[in-house]
């Protein structure tokens, strides 16, 4: 229970901060995610019973801001959970640099897939360029250890 | 009992059964998400959802709001003396341009009742911030003003560029404190449209990013390049007499085509204007 109230409150954090970064950085053209950063943290800090409701409704709030399709995220954030969740066996996600490889690699294949979702399901062209995409991930990679170590603090590595 | 040799170095945890069902239960929620239409059901789930998200979203925007308030005041107390000044002029002009307008106004009024023509209407609306854009949803952007703000589904929404207004989009989803703001350049959007000085009509619609399209013209129409296009009276949503953009080339296909198509230029780029203005409904007339 004290597990879950916690990670409501990050979760709030999480958003408020995704928010303030967006407002700030989305008219720049830059993607960041603090979302999927977050709900990663979670996957490598936290059992699936945590990590995959969390990867889901973080999914969820970014796809209550779109107007062409429901979900997408939702799917893209549960796949990535997946792969943290297989991940986890090969690296340490207590050192940095493992932290920002994954949310590196998941950053771009978030964004690519998510496109790919987009033009599938609602034949709608999210893409905003290379820049934005690659420029997004390495955000999101430099902010990984920050965030891992928040979450990792809040619930002292209980797996 | 155990030695400290004999702990394992990390705890991997044990992938059980349950732990392979959680996944594909999202996955599969997520997908019937996808691909249910946005309407009905996805409309609910949106609902119950917005209970939970809207309450976040507005302490988001409050923190950013407060955060942005105090780096604005402290730049507008360094600025304070150098400002007045210059509102202090801007006033005096302002009078005086009052007093003109007041007089021209009374004028138009005189002449409206002589001529028995209908009274023009006085744009109402609300200021509200971009809130939240997300560089992937070129095509929409969500605002700090909802339904409690007056607000309402398919409102215009004007942009100012330099002091000229500019339409900017239309709104698509209200919730209490928040909008979703459909920009020009969707697809889905469209509104009836003049071009000046051709006055020549036709039908503007969104044609994916930076670009829109004005079409339904009369093939035999002196439309050209540079030409500037506003809203038309013809149109449901729109007032008449918003700039929208400038034609930058009017499309000549071979074929059997009966009307002419225009590529038009957007005045605004709502996507990175940080205030915009949201017509309410039209609740008094000039009297």
């Amino acid at each position: 229970m004290a597990n879950a109230v916690k990670l409501f409150l990050l979760f709030i954090a999480a958003t408020i901060l995704h928010w303030g970064l967006m407002t700030v950085l989305g008219g720049a053209g830059v993607n960041l995610n603090m979302m999927l950063v977050f709900a990663c943290a979670v996957c490598a800090c936290l059992g699936p019973q945590y990590g995959y409701p969390t990867a889901f409704i973080c999914g969820l709030f970014l796809d209550f801001f779109g107007i062409k399709l429901f979900g997408n995220h939702a799917f893209v954030f549960t796949l990535c959970a997946c792969m943290m969740y297989g991940l986890d066996k090969r690296l340490d996600f207590d050192a940095p640099v493992p932290q920002m490889a994954s949310i590196l690699v998941l950053s771009l294949f978030s964004a690519l897939f998510n496109a790919v979702l987009l033009h599938v399901f609602a034949g709608f062209s999210s893409w905003a360029g290379i820049g934005s995409w690659l420029g997004g991930a390495v955000c999101n990679a430099l902010t990984a250890p920050f965030v891992f170590w928040t979450v990792r603090r809040t619930f002292k590595r209980e797996r | 009992m155990k030695s400290r040799t004999q702990q394992p170095k990390k705890r991997v945890f044990n992938v059980n059964r349950q732990n392979r069902i959680l996944p594909a239960v999202f996955i599969v929620l997520s997908l019937l998400l996808m691909i249910l239409p946005l309407e009905s059901p996805v409309a609910s789930a949106k609902a119950l959802l917005s209970y939970i998200f809207i309450p976040q979203i507005r302490a988001s925007h409050a923190v950013m709001e407060y955060a942005e308030g105090v780096s604005d005041t402290v730049k507008a107390l360094l600025h304070t003396q150098r400002e007045n000044v210059l509102l202090q002029e801007e006033m005096g002009r302002l009078r005086l341009e009052n007093a003109q307008a007041q007089e021209i106004f009374a004028e138009n009024k005189r002449l409206t009742a002589a001529l028995n023509l209908p009274a023009p209407s006085i744009w109402r609306g609300v200021w509200a911030k971009t809130a939240y854009r997300d560089p992937t949803q070129w095509n929409s952007v969500v605002i700090d003003k909802g339904s409690l703000d007056g607000i309402h589904e398919r409102a215009a929404v004007i942009a100012l560029k330099n002091t000229e207004p500019v339409l900017a989009g239309m709104v698509l989803e209200t919730d209490e404190h928040t909008a979703k703001v459909l920009l020009l350049r969707d697809e889905d959007f469209a509104a009836a449209v003049y071009a000046l000085p051709s006055h020549e009509e036709g039908l503007l619609s969104g044609a994916g990013a930076g670009q829109m399209r004005m079409q339904y013209l009369p093939y035999l129409s002196e439309i050209k390049a540079g030409e500037k296009v506003y809203t038309s009276s013809s149109s449901s949503i729109f007032p008449a007499g918003i700039l929208v953009g400038e034609i930058a080339e009017v499309e000549d296909e071979n074929g059997l085509q009966t009307s002419l198509t225009a590529r038009v230029e957007p005045e605004a780029d709502a996507s990175v204007t940080r205030e915009l203005f949201v017509l309410t409904p039209q609740k008094a007339e000039v009297k």
